[in-house]
């Protein structure tokens, strides 16, 4: 009965969870494919993770375009409407930064210096362990009413975290020997690579106010 | 039947405004559609006038006693201060504008029961305190209830909905058994229509004008509310409903706008936010004192137009 009148509030249900999982497929893809450019830098097998990354973050659009639709279409009170749009809309950047690091590194053919690597890995890491922790709290906020605020703490503190390693990567990078120009390209990298546990640091405060605004 | 016109449009004008008391959140949300909400609306204002409606008729009808015309100069003289007040932008109520146009033909009768007169005002004022102590009293328990609730987003979100639905509904129930007095008491004291039949016109003439022309009211009023957050749109629409219901049971006709802004009022208290403007306030108080005295004068001047005699001089 209650899934007869309202079918389209299920669907929505059904479609964030598929958009979740997707996410965590995007994940998945792009830290192998670092890992792989880490260890043999742009390789076949980097190609085809970084392909695969791509695949999932254009499903990643397609589900969210069909969530909007739902929305559109009177799914859900005017409020979780304009409250799930917008983490959707700030969820969504975290894979587009997956698929920016992927190309930049592919078409500008960058290879990490040594002394960058296991800073790298450990910025992977920490931003990948918040994007976890990111999905964990907006399933928690959409099952309960409790228990976001714990989870938004530890990716405040990874994100503090990931700023101290992205500072210490450019200040190694600027003390190296390092040409200008290779300097310049791998800041660049570096700093949207910091985006990442940033973004799931504003996504997470976004859940926290949205959980709040759950209890009256 | 033609003498009744005068009742019948200020019930459809009556539709047309109040609806929006009842159905304005849940139709602006757009979690129902216009239709479904104006004929939800029609039956269950249709219903309460029916099942309730005879309690505040009695009221209205001991107030004064009037012949047929008089009863056509206050429904007139009513309906005209409901255009006019709503032409100049005030939140107006047909209760008072329904009972200061009652007094005016009680004034020129020198027929009028002080005691009833009383009971009506001392209700007014007690309209919109009704609504706020209801609210606050609403929105800790029920919050409390619900903040215990186990739902998650999208059970919480269809619970809201089917609620906000259900509060509609009931507050369209309790404007048809409070309001239909407004429409048609004054005929039954006027000996044109029975109380079966008051309800009936009343409810009807009501509904019509809820199916007819209460989308754009029912639009504005919504958005008004819906700046509050789904909760809290969901108490103060219960809240009016059930201070509407209450003065329906001790037989007082009530404005559903002046109960919804006291309940707005008591929400704003209790969450410690301004949800009503200064200047919507001081709209409201000028509109209370001047609704009723506007009918009472625009009654006593039709009443006095209609009595005059040609005197040949000679």
């Amino acid at each position: 009965m209650r899934n007869f009148f309202f079918k389209k509030t299920r669907q929505l249900e059904a479609l964030i969870y598929n958009y979740l999982e997707n996410l965590g497929m995007t994940q998945k893809h792009f830290a192998k494919a670092m890992n792989i450019c880490l260890r043999e830098g742009i390789s076949d097998d980097f190609c085809f993770l970084m392909d695969q990354t791509h695949k999932f973050e254009s499903r990643a659009d397609d589900i969210r375009d069909q969530v909007n639709e739902l929305m559109y279409s009177r799914a859900l009170i005017p409020e979780s409407r304009e409250d799930i749009m917008a983490l959707l809309e700030r969820v969504d950047e975290i894979p587009r930064s997956f698929e920016q690091i992927l190309n930049m590194i592919r078409t500008q053919k960058i290879t990490f210096p040594e002394f960058l690597i296991l800073d790298v890995q450990e910025l992977i890491r920490v931003s990948i362990e918040s994007c976890e922790l990111m999905v964990k709290q907006i399933d928690v906020m959409i099952k309960k009413k409790v228990g976001v605020r714990t989870l938004h703490s530890t990716i405040d503190q990874n994100e503090s975290h990931c700023d101290h390693i992205e500072r210490r990567m450019i200040n190694k990078l600027f003390d190296s020997e390092l040409d200008p120009f290779l300097k310049m390209q791998l800041k660049e990298l570096v700093i949207v690579l910091g985006e990442i546990s940033d973004q799931a640091d504003r996504v997470s405060k976004r859940v926290n106010i949205m959980a709040i605004k759950r209890r009256v | 039947m033609l003498s009744l016109l005068g009742g019948i449009f200020l019930g459809w004008s009556l539709g047309a405004n109040d609806a929006a008391n009842a159905f304005g959140p849940a139709v602006t949300s757009r979690m129902l559609k216009f239709w479904y909400a104006a004929v939800v609306a029609a039956v269950f204002v249709l219903l309460g006038a029916l099942a309730e409606g005879q309690a505040p008729i009695e009221t209205l009808k001991s107030i004064t006693s009037l012949s047929l015309k008089q009863a056509i100069v206050s429904s007139v003289a009513a309906a005209a201060t409901v255009t006019l007040m709503t032409l100049l932008g005030f939140p107006v109520s047909t209760s008072q504008a329904v009972v200061g146009a009652i007094l005016g033909i009680g004034f020129m009768n020198r027929q009028l029961d002080v005691s009833a007169m009383s009971k009506v005002i001392i209700c007014w004022f007690g309209t919109p305190i009704g609504g706020m102590l209801i609210a606050v009293v609403l929105l800790k328990a029920l919050g409390r209830l619900y903040n215990r609730l186990n739902t998650d987003l999208f059970q919480s979100d269809i619970l809201l909905r089917v609620l906000l639905i259900a509060a509609g509904s009931y507050a369209a129930y309790a404007l048809g058994a409070n309001n239909v007095a407004n429409v048609t008491a004054v005929f039954v004291g006027a000996g044109q229509l029975n109380i079966f039949w008051a309800k009936l016109v009343g409810g009807l003439s009501i509904a019509f004008g809820i199916i007819t022309f209460s989308r754009p009211v029912m639009e504005t009023v919504g958005k008004k509310l819906v700046r509050l957050d789904p909760f809290s749109a969901l108490i103060v629409v219960l809240a009016e409903a059930i201070t509407v219901h209450a003065y329906t049971l001790v037989g007082v006709p009530v404005s559903t706008s002046q109960a919804l802004i006291g309940a707005v009022l008591g929400v704003g208290l209790v969450k410690g936010i301004n949800t009503v403007s200064t200047k919507t306030m001081a709209g409201i108080l000028l509109a209370w004192f001047l609704t009723p005295t506007i009918a009472c004068f625009i009654s006593i001047s039709l009443y006095f137009v209609i009595n005059l005699r040609y005197v040949p001089s000679g």
